[in-house]
This record gives C-alpha cells, sequence and structure tokens, in this order.
C-alpha cells in the first residue's frame, strides 16, 4: 500500500548566507501493508513527523521514492496531490485542528463539501459518522464547546467521512487525558478491524503505539534498532 | 466544491468578520458612488446640450445653402439616396396683413410645397395639412397675436407697465377665414389687393418660450400672383431673388443616413448644416469629457481597493491555520484561490450595488434641488423650469462604474488570494490556536 524507499531529506538551518544542512531522514525505507495498523515511534526530533509529511505528500523528499497505492507522490502537482489526498488520506492532528467557526457536524462535512458531494448524500454520510464516533449529541457544537476527547473523535470522523483507504495520526492522543486517550485508541482499533482502514501513527507514546500491528522506531532520521537500522 | 457551498463559505468569513468587512464596503461604495456621480455630470450636461440643440430641429433635417449667386437644384438634390423630403420655404420680402372679423395681425408669410411639409413630417398642434390652394397653416401664435385696434392700445399701454396681454382671437381658429393682403416693409399701408384663405391648420408651440410664432404659410403656387401685386405696386425695379428668400431643409429617411447625405451636399458644392454634424462634435467633446471624469472617479475606486487588499490580506493572515487544515485535507491551491477571490468579488459586488442605488439617489436629489439654489442664488425663479439636467446617469455609465470597481476589488484580493495558495501546510498547522 505504502512503499518508502531510500528516501533522504535535509533542512536548512541558520542564517541566511550562513545556512547548515542538517539531514532529517536518512535513507529510509518500510513497506506498509493494507489493514495494517503501523507506528512510527521515537524521540521529538528524531525526524518521524518529517517523515509523515513527507509521505502524506506536505513536502517532496530530496532523494528516493514514495509510492502510495502505486503512485508515485513526487510525480503529481500541487493540484494533484491535493485531489490525491482528498481521495487516498485521512488525518487526525494532535492539537485537532478543527476549523473553529464550524460545528462538530460542518467540521466532518468539510472533506465531503471540498470533494463538491452534494447536500442531501453529505448530511447522510455525517450523521451515520456521528453515530460511529458517538457524537451525535453534540453535532451543533462548536470546538470550543467540546471536550479534548470529542474533538479528537470529531477530528476522527472528519478523516473518515471520505472513506479513505489510509489514516495519518500524528499524536493522536497527544493532547488528552490517559482515560480518554484509551477511548481514542480504542476507536481507532474498532475502525481498523470494521472498516479495514489502514493506520500509519506518529507518536512518541509506547502506549499509543502498543496497538499497532508493526512499530518502527525512529532515532536522527533513521529507523533503528540498538543502532542498527529495523523494522519489528 | 459546489458553487453553493463556496458562497456559504465566504458568507460565513464575512459573518465573522462583519465591522471590518462592512467598512470596506463602505469604502468600496464611497468610491464607486463618486465615480458614478462625477461621470453622471458630464452626462448630465451632455444631455442638456442635446436637448438644447434638438428642441426645435429634427434629428434628420440638413438645412442646405447655395453659394453666392448659384442656385439650389432641387432635382439633383432628389436623386441623392435616402433624401425624403426637400423642403423649401421662400420667406416674402413683404408683410403679410391678416384680418378676421375685427382683429388685424402683421407678421411674416412663407410660401411652400405643402406634399413635401407632411413628407417631412411637420407636426401641427391642430387641425390638418392644406388640400386647397386658399388653405393656410398659421404660428402657433397667430390666434392670440390677432388683436383689435383697442387691444392693441391696451397691448401697448400695458407693455410699458410690464403688465401680460389679455386680448388675442379666444376661439378655435380652425376652419376661420381671414382675409389677407400685403405690405411692403417701406409702405405704411397695405397694397390693395386681397385674398381670402382658410386656416386648417396650427403648428406646434415652438420648443423656445421666447419665439412668438405668427407666420403664415401659404401654398407655393402664390408665388407668381404674390410677386405680381409687388411688382405693380412698387416703383423701384423689383429683383426675384430678393422677393423671396429660400430656406431648404432636407429631410433623410433616418438619422443614419444624415451623415452620408451631409457628404454628398458638400460634394456637390452646397453649404449644409445639420443638426447631427454639430452633435457630432460635441458627442467627441463630451466623450473625452466623460473619459477624464471617469478617470478621476476611478482614482477613488484605487483608492478603496487598498482597504479591500488590506482586508483581504488580514483575512488570509488570520485565517492561515485553516487554510493549512483545507490544503492537508484535500483543497486544491486553486479552490482556496477561488474562494478568497469571491470574497473580495462580494465585497465589490456589494459595494457597487449600494454605490449604483445611492448615485442615483444623489443624482434625483441634484436634478431636484440644484435648479433650486442656482434659481435662488442668481434670484432668477425661471431657471428653475428649465430643463437642466445636472446629473444623468445612462446604464452605461452604470455597466463602465460597475465594470471599474468590481474589476478593481478582484485585482486587489487576487494578490491575497495567491498568498493564501502559498501557505505552507506544515507551517500553517504549526501555527497555535
Amino acid at each position: 500500500m505504502i512503499q518508502v524507499q531510500d528516501v533522504n531529506h535535509t533542512f536548512l538551518i541558520g542564517k541566511k548566507g550562513k545556512e547548515k544542512k542538517v539531514p532529517v531522514l536518512k535513507g529510509l525505507s518500510f513497506e506498509v501493508e493494507q489493514g495494517e495498523i503501523v507506528a512510527i515511534v521515537g524521540k521529538s526530533g528524531s525526524g518521524k513527523s518529517t517523515l509523515l509529511h513527507t509521505i502524506a505528500g506536505f513536502m517532496s523528499p530530496e532523494q528516493g521514492s514514495i509510492t502510495v497505492n502505486g503512485q508515485e507522490t513526487a510525480d503529481l502537482n500541487e493540484t494533484e496531490r491535493a485531489q490525491f489526498r482528498l481521495n487516498n488520506f485521512g488525518f487526525i492532528f494532535q492539537n485537532f485542528q478543527l476549523m473553529p467557526g464550524l460545528t462538530a457536524f460542518e467540521n466532518i462535512e468539510l472533506p465531503l463539501k471540498i470533494k463538491g458531494v452534494s447536500t442531501k448524500k453529505r448530511k447522510a454520510s455525517v450523521k451515520q459518522l456521528l453515530q460511529k464516533v458517538g457524537l451525535e449529541e453534540v453535532a451543533d457544537h462548536y470546538p470550543n464547546e467540546l471536550s479534548g476527547g470529542q474533538q479528537q473523535r470529531v477530528s476522527i470522523a472528519r478523516a473518515l467521512i471520505t472513506n479513505p483507504p489510509i489514516l495519518f495520526a500524528d499524536e493522536p492522543t497527544g493532547s488528552l487525558d490517559s482515560e480518554t486517550e484509551q477511548d481514542i485508541l480504542l476507536l481507532i482499533q474498532d475502525l481498523n478491524q470494521g472498516l479495514g482502514v489502514t493506520f500509519v501513527i506518529i507518536t512518541h507514546d509506547e502506549e499509543v503505539a502498543s496497538i499497532a500491528h508493526r512499530k518502527f522506531k525512529m532515532h536522527d532520521g533513521e529507523l533503528v534498532k540498538g543502532g542498527a537500522p529495523y523494522a519489528i | 466544491m459546489l458553487f453553493k457551498d463556496q458562497v456559504d463559505f465566504v458568507r460565513q468569513h464575512i459573518k465573522k468578520n462583519k465591522l471590518r468587512v462592512f467598512m470596506t464596503v463602505l469604502a468600496a461604495t464611497m468610491g464607486c458612488a463618486f465615480l458614478i456621480v462625477l461621470a453622471s455630470i458630464g452626462f448630465g450636461i451632455q444631455d442638456t446640450m442635446r436637448e438644447e440643440i434638438l428642441q426645435d430641429k429634427a434629428i434628420t433635417e440638413v438645412e442646405v445653402y447655395p453659394n453666392a449667386d448659384e442656385e439650389l437644384d432641387v432635382s439633383q438634390i432628389r436623386s441623392i439616396e435616402h433624401v425624403d423630403a426637400i423642403v423649401q420655404r421662400f420667406n416674402l420680402n413683404a408683410m403679410a396683413n391678416s384680418q378676421i372679423e375685427d382683429r388685424s395681425l402683421q407678421g411674416n408669410i412663407f410660401l411652400t410645397n405643402f406634399d413635401e411639409e407632411q413628407k417631412s413630417n411637420l407636426q401641427l398642434s391642430e387641425g390638418r395639412m392644406p388640400e386647397k390652394d386658399n388653405e393656410i397653416i398659421v404660428g402657433y401664435q397667430f390666434a392670440e397675436s390677432l388683436l383689435t385696434d383697442s387691444e392693441r392700445k391696451e397691448m401697448e399701454q400695458n407693455a410699458e407697465e410690464n403688465a401680460e396681454s389679455t386680448g388675442g382671437y379666444k376661439d378655435s381658429i380652425i376652419g376661420k377665414t381671414i382675409s389677407l393682403s400685403l405690405q411692403s416693409y417701406e409702405a405704411e399701408e397695405a397694397f390693395s389687393e386681397r385674398w381670402n384663405f382658410t386656416i386648417v391648420g396650427v403648428t406646434e408651440n415652438p420648443a423656445r418660450d421666447w419665439i412668438i410664432d405668427t407666420k403664415v404659410m401659404v401654398n407655393e403656387s402664390w408665388k407668381d400672383k404674390f410677386k405680381e401685386v409687388i411688382v405693380s405696386n412698387t416703383e423701384t425695379e423689383v429683383v426675384e431673388a430678393e422677393l423671396f428668400y429660400p430656406e431648404t431643409k432636407i429631410y433623410t429617411s433616418s438619422l443614419e443616413h444624415v451623415k452620408s447625405v451631409t457628404e454628398e451636399l458638400k460634394e456637390k458644392g452646397y453649404n449644409v448644416y445639420s443638426v447631427s454634424e454639430q452633435l457630432e462634435q460635441i458627442d467627441v467633446f463630451f466623450m473625452a469629457f466623460k473619459i477624464g471624469l471617469i478617470f478621476i472617479g476611478t482614482i477613488a475606486v484605487l483608492i478603496s481597493s487598498i482597504g479591500i487588499f488590506n482586508t483581504m490580506t488580514m483575512a488570509v493572515t488570520e485565517r492561515t491555520r485553516e487554510i493549512g487544515v483545507m490544503k492537508a485535507i484535500g483543497a486544491s491551491p486553486k479552490l482556496i484561490q477561488r474562494l478568497f477571490l469571491m470574497e473580495s468579488a462580494w465585497i465589490g459586488i456589494i459595494g457597487t450595488v449600494l454605490a449604483v442605488v445611492i448615485s442615483y439617489a444623489v443624482s434625483f436629489l441634484a436634478n431636484w434641488v440644484l435648479p433650486m439654489v442656482v434659481g435662488a442664488a442668481l434670484g432668477d425663479e425661471d431657471i428653475q423650469n428649465l430643463s437642466i439636467t445636472f446629473s444623468l446617469i445612462p446604464w452605461q455609465l452604470v455597466a463602465i462604474a460597475s465594470f471599474i470597481s468590481v474589476g478593481v476589488a478582484m485585482i486587489s484580493g487576487w494578490r491575497p488570494a495567491r498568498k493564501a495558495t502559498k501557505i505552507d501546510v506544515i507551517d500553517a498547522l504549526r501555527q497555535e490556536l
């Protein structure tokens, strides 16, 4: 489903004219199978978020290739990449990234609006999904009227509304208390088993990583175990 | 994204920043209204001048004068394409002495061909065109100028006291028979020959208030008889050219042919004057004048566009995170750009609509109040009754102003919209909530 081959990337750090090249991804190669939950774990600054951004097409790696469902993402222009994301990816962010001016219902509806789905179909899909994530009661609430757990559920529902085959979750429980964290993790597992959605989870939390079928540990831009590149 | 949803999206954002958007719309409205009102003065003055020129002249009318010592070749003129009628009126170099009952009047007398007059669409206020030789048409003020001797004396007295005349023939003059004799300008008495004519038509009231039309229009077949009478009553030798002053007007079938007929007449060596020629010159002048006014007005629109640019730039900056999220979940840069352009266009459109409404109100008020103000300032109440258009807003002006206003609004929104498309998703998502 996702093939990452020999991906390298560097950031330029420092003042203009005195920039320093800092490698953030060093020859990464791995694959993610359909229906898997894959966790990419590592400390802050290990390069796991950059890896997610390159796979999601927010940035292009300097070297190497990333293929999703047979499509080389680097071959797509910005518009095509946006369309590709709309059809193939869903995103769950640490700080939920909900639109503050939209209700829970409208936030979930947003990707379908972007896709150009008719109002009638949209309403039906959102209602169904609200039921699935247990948010019917708060559908008309704005994000600031919701708890952290509810906001993350809205975020998950928004990611799922277009039925994407792959969901990226960047520290999905980072802003939640431990009880709510368990609820969200259970929901992710349910969705993976019930809908067959592939999850790529970026986390520094081993407990979150524990729900994954496979874990990749990152350190200084490399996949490592005891200093050597590895995948469990 | 469906168009309806795009509109909804823009509407939601506008609702969130009501005051700021209102102020921007207000600036756009003021700029556009200034443009329309300013240019409307040009349109108004042009309209007034056109009205003034066209007041008593037909637009299809071409006046023709032969060169000195030359005569008009009517058959040659008639052969020109699109010439509908050639009206040759001969002003007799003698006064017409008209009498009806105990009333009389001295006025001008014209000899004309009534068939051609009819073709030229001569308008009558009442009656019909003459069909017989002894049927005539008189001027609009003919009846009211027919005075008895006592009325004339009274009028002369009133004239000294500046009072209004109360005399004149009160009944309808149509069908009445007048006794007409000719009188030389030099002589004190009219010639002894008299003819009876039946009045069958009265011309329209002249458009200019100061003209008093008391003329008598007689069929041209009387030309020889009149000449004979004048010659027999004059001791000195009479030159025919000095007896009848011709006034030739050509009427074309429509306005678009005036130019070609005028040019052909010029080619044939005639001196020509047509209203359309004068109007053309006026139109050229006013075109330049209006372009100048629109240009000045556009500067106001450009100043207001700075407001739109600011508002949109702030909107993009404030919504960086939202734009980032939208891009992350699949909104294309084109869609982001379109949404922001729609927002600036919305400001431009609402501003323009309000400006058009306000401009019409200002224009109406100006045309209503300004004549009173000018009249009061000049101490002349009559100025209020004159049809002076101070401001006129034709649909073309509305179209031009709308195009400029909405266009400038979209151009000023274009850069912020482009900026929105360039927002980096990763940076945007990192922004603090």
